[in-house]
């Protein structure tokens, strides 16, 4: 992962803070082009506050973040958008009084600069990938009448709309059966296959197995451990975080 | 009119102005609800004081009680039957319904009352305390007094008494209050009903050194909302330092060659802004 | 579920639930609104000298004109509150401050410059739109009632300095001087209320409405999808004090005398939101409804005296009404996503209410 052409996403010791506290602190790691990478960690290790600090929505105290040699240092959201950036919420946030349609489209109007399309084509291209993560036949509806998987779905095709080189996932699954996780992953592949570069912050650890080439496990605002899913998981480190000292001793030998 | 004087009037009229911040500023921190007609409740305390000092001989000051209560009841009655009805609403409907009553009371004040000016004389209304060379009028001091008063009892409802956990929960968390067993809509129209109560005490308080009428209300509403901003949104501390001082910017401003009573509204105005732009959450408040 | 219609890939428009019942009840709108308008145009013709003297029956009278003015000058100012209000989801209060910079344009180009009041509209358009660019920098910064509010103060403030300079004309305002047409000042008005309808019927079919919707939706999700939020809210910002600004400036020269009480006047804008709102916020005929409707109860209701103060009960009472029952305004129901039944009131309280 060291040839500077395969690197897409590079952050550099980045560091934000909250009043007194460091929501991250010193993280570095890099993303290669293509690849699924996923993040995790225990509650409040900062993941999704990394994410904010991909995307824009919160400035860096510390360090940098690099698109493809580019630093997204001080950029407004919508410039890291224009980039080729696009994320989804955790707590998913659909434009209420639009259907989905229209939801979709507004990625695709706006967006990275491959996308920003005239009015026609972007509800063209908005059809297309809600037909991609499974939401054709509901398209017409208004959100309101949407269940959770089908909002999740609608956040990740509206961020699929914006014609990204990145995509950051924020706990995509969090509230999916294990019906729902199954057709979830299915769409997560499905957008990977298209070329997409993914960082995907989760709980469900099937996810990150049965995804990811790569994880990150963050930890009170620092950098863990990397490597492959299950050399991760198997970590002392990493149990010990997740667990606590008792249960990372008892694991030690497994 | 020297520098000393200055500052003590305007101290004494921050008096006025902690009251009438109160009541605005509980209603806003709690239920997120800017109270448009809260001038107009301010006027209904007055005309309170007034019919009762007519009527009865009742002192001002002594009537404050009958104030209190007269306005808690009104106060609640809206809540709990109109604008608890939208509180969920994005805010421009409360605004919106606030402005409603307003217009609502005011032209019934205007009805029953006609567009005449009203005021309240006692045989002391004229007297004053000598601190040195400075005169300070027993009504001002008084009026000081009593708005302290008032501020301390909120600050004592409100952080130590049960009434006062429930409405602190329903304003930080909505739901959580709920699922422990806090009626949110009983909660509401206390909290309205404690923000009138203490529109009326400024009323009371306005009404022994200013004539009332019904649209003389209006001002009192924007002042709110200033000395709101100023202090900051959330706690009493922060509504008693904001009327203060903007009872000081008040008389200092009118007192400066160029500018004179006529410009009330535009001072208040220019510090709202001035604050809105540089410093949105006020002295005292947590980040906007 | 029933089968929905397959839409072709240009249906795009933004609050369109496409049911063959809605689309029926729309063109039906629509052939009532194109019938009115042709009306509108057409009727007042009968009151010109050559209609009358060619013994043409006299269809509307001096009042009518007064009437109508007023409604369409209210139709652009609730129109233009609309894109900021109604869309961008900023609900500006002080947006009279436009009506009183355009109306001051016009007289003070007029009057002072010489210009003609052909050549001062365009200054009516254009100085309000530069003010509200400057301002709305730092001021569309603040949500909610923090904007509300200063939005509210910037319109106090202007109206107070306009008053106290003697440039102004101070306290006694600015005479223009006199054109005596009703039906000039009619066509003029109705045209700008044309205008603010066609802008905003245009705008949301294209990007830039959906951005400003996406904006009042959820402000940071959109700057997420790539909305460049500070320039999308002060272009509506402009484009709505543009308008306003033009209402302002045909005002001005139809009613001869402007000052702070006639052009700052506080209660053009409650009552230009309270329009949108019984027509409908966020849509394109929802301030044309509501602008006739409220109109037409003001004119109806207003007198001297008692009759006055109740008249005022009665809009507040209205007011308090429509919020709580009809907060998306009556053109929902023409659109035909609602109908008003029970049901319809019981969800709507349902949803605001505790």
């Amino acid at each position: 992962m060291s040839e500077p052409g395969e690197v897409l996403l590079s952050l550099r010791d980045v560091t934000r803070r909250f009043g007194g506290v460091a929501a991250l602190d010193g993280v570095s790691f890099d993303v290669g082009r293509s690849e699924v990478l996923g993040v995790i960690g225990p509650n409040g290790a900062g993941k999704t506050t990394l994410l904010n600090c991909i995307s824009g929505v919160h400035r860096l105290d510390g360090g940098d973040i690099l698109l493809d040699g580019r630093s997204l240092r001080g950029l407004a959201p919508h410039r890291v958008a224009r980039l080729g950036v696009g994320r989804t919420f955790q707590i998913v946030k659909p434009f209420g009084s639009m259907t989905v349609r229209e939801n979709a489209a507004v990625g695709a109007l706006f967006g990275s600069s491959e996308a920003r399309l005239p009015t026609r084509r972007a509800f063209a291209h908005a059809d297309e990938v809600l037909a991609l993560v499974g939401l054709a036949p509901k398209r017409m509806l208004p959100v309101a009448s949407l269940t959770v998987p089908d909002r999740k779905r609608l956040e990740v095709a509206r961020a699929l709309c914006t014609k990204p080189r990145l995509l950051l996932l924020d706990e995509v699954m969090a509230g999916l059966n294990a019906v729902e996780v199954d057709e979830a992953l299915e769409m997560v592949r499905a957008v990977h296959a298209s070329g997409v570069t993914i960082v995907l912050i989760e709980h469900v650890m099937r996810v990150i197995l049965g995804v990811c080439q790569r994880v990150v496990v963050l930890h009170l605002g620092r950098h863990l451990a990397e490597g492959r899913p299950a050399d991760v998981l198997r970590d002392p480190r990493v149990v010990e975080a997740y667990l606590g000292e008792k249960y990372a001793s008892r694991y030690a030998g497994g | 009119m020297n520098w000393g004087e200055q500052v003590v009037l305007g101290l004494l009229l921050g008096g006025v102005y902690v009251a009438v911040g109160l009541g605005f500023s509980l209603v806003w921190g709690v239920l997120n609800i800017v109270n448009l007609a809260y001038g107009a409740m301010v006027m209904i305390g007055g005309y309170v004081t007034w019919l009762l000092f007519t009527h009865t001989g009742i002192d001002p000051f002594l009537g404050l009680p009958v104030n209190l209560v007269v306005l808690f009841a009104i106060g609640y009655a809206l809540q709990y039957v109109v604008i608890n009805r939208v509180v969920r609403a994005p805010f421009l409907y409360t605004f919106l319904i606030t402005f409603g009553l307003d217009l609502v009371i005011v032209n019934v004040l205007l009805l029953i009352f006609k567009p005449d000016f009203r005021s309240v004389t006692t045989w002391y209304s004229g007297a004053a305390l000598s601190v040195g060379p400075i005169l300070v009028p027993y009504i001002r001091l008084w009026s000081l007094l009593v708005a302290w008063a008032l501020a301390a009892v909120m600050w004592w409802i409100l952080n130590r008494t049960r009434t006062g956990d429930a409405i602190q929960a329903v304003g930080s968390d909505r739901d959580a209050a709920q699922l422990v067993g806090v009626s949110l809509s009983r909660t509401y129209a206390l909290t309205f009903g404690l923000g009138a109560a203490c529109a009326g005490v400024a009323g009371a308080l306005i009404a022994t050194y200013q004539a009332i009428t019904p649209t003389a209300g209006e001002p009192y509403t924007l002042q709110a909302f200033v000395v709101v901003i100023l202090g900051g949104l959330g706690r009493v501390s922060a509504t008693v330092v904001g009327g203060m001082l903007f009872g000081l910017v008040q008389v200092l401003a009118q007192s400066a060659p160029h500018l004179g009573a006529g410009y009330q509204n535009a001072i208040a105005f220019g510090v709202l802004v001035l604050v809105l732009l540089l410093r949105p959450q006020g002295l005292l408040g947590r980040t906007v | 579920m029933a089968a929905q219609p397959e839409p072709d890939a240009g249906q795009e428009a933004a609050f369109a639930i496409a049911t063959p019942a809605a689309a029926r009840r729309e063109r039906i709108f629509l052939v009532v609104a194109a019938v009115a308008l042709v009306l509108l145009v057409v009727v007042p013709l009968a009151s010109t000298d050559q209609a009358q003297s060619a013994g043409l029956p006299l269809l509307v009278d001096r009042y009518w004109f007064r009437v109508a003015t007023i409604v369409a000058m209210f139709v652009v100012i609730s129109a233009a509150w609309n894109l900021i209000g109604g869309l961008a989801g900023y609900p500006a209060f002080g947006n009279v401050v436009y009506f009183g910079i355009g109306a001051y344009a016009v007289a003070l180009l007029v009057t002072r410059y010489h210009w003609s009041f052909a050549a001062a509209l365009g200054g009516s358009v254009v100085v309000p739109a530069a003010f509200a660019g400057l301002i709305g920098v730092p001021l569309l910064r603040l949500r909610g009632h923090y904007f509300a509010v200063a939005s509210l103060g910037v319109a106090v403030a202007v109206g107070e300095v306009i008053n106290n300079l003697d440039y102004f004309g101070g306290a006694s305002g600015i005479f223009m001087p006199i054109v005596r047409s009703d039906l000039l000042f009619y066509y003029l008005m109705l045209g700008a209320a044309l205008l603010a309808v066609a802008i905003t019927w245009v705008v949301l079919r294209t990007r830039f409405g959906y951005g400003l919707i996406a904006i009042r939706e959820d402000e940071s999700a959109a700057a997420v999808m790539g909305v460049n939020t500070t320039v999308y809210k002060v272009a509506a910002y402009a484009l709505s004090a543009a308008l306003t600004g033009l209402a302002g400036g045909i005002y001005a020269q139809w009613n001869v005398f402007v000052n702070q009480d006639v052009a700052f006047n506080i209660d053009v804008s409650i009552d230009s939101i309270l329009m949108a709102l019984i027509g409908g916020i966020g849509t394109i005929w929802g301030p044309v409804l509501g602008a006739v409707v409220l109109e037409f109860l003001i004119q109806t209701f207003s007198g001297r005296g008692d009759l006055a103060v109740v008249t005022q009960i009665g809009l507040g009472l209205l007011l308090t009404v429509a919020v709580i029952f009809l907060p998306r305004g009556v053109v929902d129901f023409l659109g035909g996503r609602s109908s008003l039944t029970l049901a319809y009131v019981r969800r709507t309280l349902r949803s605001s209410g505790v």
